[in-house]
């Protein structure tokens, strides 16, 4: 029917409402799973995949930009996941990999700060000074990621469709609202949400198989007419055609791709 | 020598402003020349009279006339004709059809301006390369240098060679006749094919051909409108708007890559070139123009029906009403850099963009939001009429002509008549060059080979007044003393030099500053200078001023010719490309120049 995403900061309880909703809902909950296809299908080491999708892009990253690769790979595995509905992600930045997408409820769980504070010092032994700064810590680095990659602040709530804060609510009246939501008719698969989701999908997959060589590219897809963006002169846009040709005939669903340089990429584009 | 007067540092100064903005090009170069026609009366180097006597010169009215006689010949299709035979006589063979094609354009640019015989075989030599899978930087650039070279083959072929005698009639030197420069155009024509023949492989980039598998079916004489497809007349069911988003033409093109051309509005309204946000209703007929598995696939998903052939709109896009054309964007087009969405051509014209080709690539996909480039060949359907609006507006070269009612193949032999009698009076009677050109023109209005005001509209005034803005300034130069003061201080520096010697040394200077500075700035400049200096050296000055006039068609090293701005991203080409076999056939031009005019003239 329909697909959930939870965005969740560490000890928001997020993980357990993502699971609770998937069983209650019988959908399939994905989390790291995502991180696993990905590593699988690419053959990069899991850990290198955690790292892209949790730490804001260094300075290095600037060059290397083994980030924007890496973050291509699991939207990949992500969208293909996506493709099956019925599904609640509770990993990273669910509502801004799978933008676009009409059907997806994007939700975003809170807790208060002293709480995290205090689960974090139960669960690592820790004192107070210490947990408050190592939560802050990740809050931040956090915010810097989605900043960096999408320029977007993760505590921004005009992204999400409902933001809920687990301290007078409980998991249970979370899982309660989320689970009416999922029911509403906006969220309801149509042939039209599918459509998209499968465009979205083979946008990523178009993207991943070109994000090693041409880091700049971006991807869009419209009942498979493939665009494909970069920045790159003549030259480099000319290899990049030659290679989108050789994929356009290795992958299925692909009606007419293109490659248009120097054209700013559209806010949809992966 | 004469001391350096106040008179002569302003006009030098005059000068370092012209050629500082015609390099750093801040303003066009048209504009930098009314700016010297401007300027030079205010500071009082020329009179108010000699300022503006550019305009009514025997140069200006010549060009005019060319433009108008080039034009009349376009309108009865006689040079877009040439195209298809040219290709079948050219062959497979990649030498073959470099001369072919190279020989052809040289001997339209000796009577046309080049730039347009160039644009007529772009997209045509584009398709040669695919279909026969040569590389088509090993195409374009000697056809480009061909049609730069052919403007040396009469006296009207090149702006330079038309101001030449107006430049020398200050000094009371006898005028060139229209032929005087063919037997040395001729040469250089054959020595600048044949340097790509010999030495091709050497001095051409080296790029792989564009071919793919599925190509090779192309034949090379079909053309990018082939790539474009066909018309297909579709009719929408009954319940095509039952619960569903409404659809529009622009959802249509984005998701089928069908454009439509027309449709049905209800009750029974036909629109031909619809807006793209008109929105498509039940019940009702549209042409799309698109490839067959497209349409296809659009009906099938649509549930729409695909008639046997055009059935509603079967008047409006006859053959005589409408139809699909190609168009190149022409180098200083305006609308270079813009893209289809910003230029509106649907809204301002009518017209329904259907593909981009570029670089050997079809676009069909989002085309509104790529940005224009020099020698993109744009695909287009509309009426003739609107489409003949969009030409006169002359930011596009078509291709194809914009035809049958409009095209006058039945005019073509009167065509014929008045250029022929325009080079008769000129050859046989030793009439003025301008008044038996315009006699040419006015005789192809006369007989309605094209109306007057299509003759006014064919007229390019950024030529016109880049003519007649600089002349003031060569009258300047000449005035004042300048140029016989910068005679005189270089031959003091040289000393006595052999005639030959002193020619190779002016078409060198004329080569660079063609280079920098437009052609006809360094014609206009160097003219006055070399005559000076042919006197004081006792050369012959006609020969020298010649020198100056042919060799200002030596811009190859550099892709700075208009001609060369327009194949340069078309055929992958970089400035150092350039220089590479420009480097060679500018020498081969020196000598053969310098080599055929002491053999004709006697130098």
């Amino acid at each position: 029917m329909a697909i959930v995403t939870v965005s969740r900061g560490s000890y928001s309880r997020g993980k357990e409402v993502a699971e609770k909703v998937a069983a209650r809902l019988d959908y399939t909950c994905v989390g790291r799973e995502v991180i696993l296809d990905a590593s699988d299908r690419f053959n990069i080491p899991e850990v290198k995949l955690v790292r892209a999708i949790h730490d804001a892009p260094s300075i290095l990253d600037r060059f290397s930009h083994g980030k924007q690769t890496y973050i291509a790979y699991m939207q990949c595995a992500l969208a293909r996941r996506a493709r099956q509905d019925d599904m609640v992600y509770h990993g990273l930045a669910g509502h801004l990999l799978l933008k676009g997408v009409p059907h997806v409820l994007k939700v975003r769980i809170v807790r208060p700060l002293s709480e995290r504070v205090a689960d974090e010092m139960k669960r690592k032994g820790v004192g107070e000074r210490e947990a408050r700064s190592l939560i802050l810590r990740d809050d931040e680095e956090r915010r810097k990621w989605t900043q960096t990659l999408y320029g977007k602040d993760p505590w921004d709530a005009s992204m999400y469709d409902l933001i809920l804060r687990i301290h007078k609510l409980t998991v249970a009246d979370a899982v309660d609202f989320i689970c009416k939501a999922v029911g509403l008719e906006q969220f309801r698969a149509t042939p039209e949400a599918r459509r998209r989701i499968g465009d979205l999908s083979l946008a990523c997959d178009v993207k991943a198989a070109l994000v090693d060589q041409y880091f700049d590219v971006s991807v869009t897809s419209e009942f498979g007419n493939v665009l494909v963006f970069t920045k790159a002169g003549d030259r480099m846009a000319h290899k990049l055609e030659e290679k989108v040709k050789v994929l356009a005939s290795e992958m299925e669903g692909i009606h007419n791709v293109e490659v248009h340089a120097g054209v700013p990429a559209p806010e949809d584009a992966v | 020598m004469e001391p350096l007067t106040t008179e002569m540092m302003l006009v030098m100064g005059m000068i370092c402003v012209a050629v500082f903005l015609f390099v750093v090009e801040w303003v066009r170069v048209d504009v930098v020349a009314i700016l010297m026609m401007v300027s030079l009366p205010l500071l009082r180097l020329v009179t108010p009279k000699e300022a503006f006597i550019g305009l009514s010169s025997n140069a200006v009215v010549s060009i005019i006339a060319v433009i108008i006689i080039g034009a009349g010949l376009d309108k009865t299709g006689i040079i877009n004709k040439l195209v298809a035979p040219i290709l079948k006589i050219a062959g497979t063979s990649p030498s073959r059809i470099v001369i072919a094609i190279s020989l052809t354009v040289a001997l339209i640019s000796s009577f046309m301006q080049n730039i347009g015989a160039a644009a007529l075989f772009l997209p045509a030599v584009q398709r040669v390369s695919k279909s026969l899978r040569i590389p088509v930087g090993r195409l374009l650039m000697p056809i480009g240098f061909s049609a730069i070279l052919g403007g040396t083959v009469t006296l009207v072929g090149s702006s330079p060679l038309i101001l030449l005698n107006d430049l020398l009639a200050p000094f009371k030197l006898e005028p060139f006749g229209l032929f005087d420069v063919t037997p040395v155009g001729l040469a250089l024509v054959g020595s600048g094919i044949a340097c790509f023949i010999l030495f091709g492989r050497f001095i051409l980039p080296r790029g792989r051909g564009d071919a793919r598998e599925e190509d090779l079916s192309a034949s090379p004489e079909s053309s990018t409108l082939d790539e474009v497809g066909e018309l297909y007349e579709l009719s929408t069911p009954e319940d095509f708007t039952d619960y569903r988003e409404p659809v529009s033409i622009r959802d249509l093109q984005r998701r089928y890559l069908v454009n439509v051309v027309a449709i049905t509005e209800p009750p029974d309204y036909k629109v031909v070139n619809p807006s793209p946000d008109l929105q498509v209703f039940s019940g009702i007929d549209l042409v799309v123009c698109g490839r067959e598995k497209d349409a296809r696939r659009m009906a099938e998903n649509e549930g729409m029906t695909v008639k046997d052939g055009l059935e509603s709109f079967k008047g409006e896009l006859a053959e005589h009403a409408s139809g699909t054309v190609e168009a190149v964007v022409a180098p200083r087009s305006s609308m270079a850099g813009k893209t289809l969405k910003q230029l509106d051509l649907q809204d301002r014209y009518r017209v329904t963009p259907l593909a981009i080709y570029r670089q050997g690539e079809t676009y069909r996909s989002e085309i509104g939001d790529l940005a224009l480039r020099v020698g993109d060949a744009l695909a287009m359907h509309g009426t003739w009429k609107r489409l003949q609006t969009l030409q006169g507006e002359g930011s596009l070269l078509f291709t194809t002509p914009v035809d049958v009612e409009l095209m006058r193949p039945e005019k073509a032999i009167f065509a014929g008549f008045w250029l022929a009698l325009a080079l008769v009076m000129i050859m046989g009677f030793k009439i003025q060059l301008s008044v038996c050109l315009m006699t040419g023109a006015l005789g192809m209005v006369i007989t309605k080979v094209l109306s007057i005001d299509e003759a006014y509209q064919s007229v390019d005034w950024r030529t016109i007044f880049l003519l007649a803005g600089l002349i003031p300034l060569g009258i300047a130069t000449e005035k004042t003393g300048t140029a016989a003061w910068i005679a005189h201080a270089v031959l003091g520096a040289i000393g006595t030099v052999k005639p030959v010697v002193l020619l190779a040394v002016v078409g060198v200077l004329s080569t660079v500053f063609t280079l920098v500075i437009s052609n006809v700035g360094a014609t206009v400049l160097l003219v006055p200078l070399v005559v000076n200096m042919a006197l004081a050296a006792h050369t012959d000055p006609r020969m020298a001023a010649l020198v100056v006039g042919l060799a200002t068609s030596n811009s190859f090293i550099l892709p700075t010719h208009q001609v060369n701005a327009l194949y340069m991203g078309p055929g992958r080409y970089r400035s150092v490309d350039f220089m590479k076999a420009g480097l060679l056939v500018s020498v081969v031009f020196l000598i053969v120049m310098i080599g055929t005019l002491s053999m004709f003239y006697g130098v």
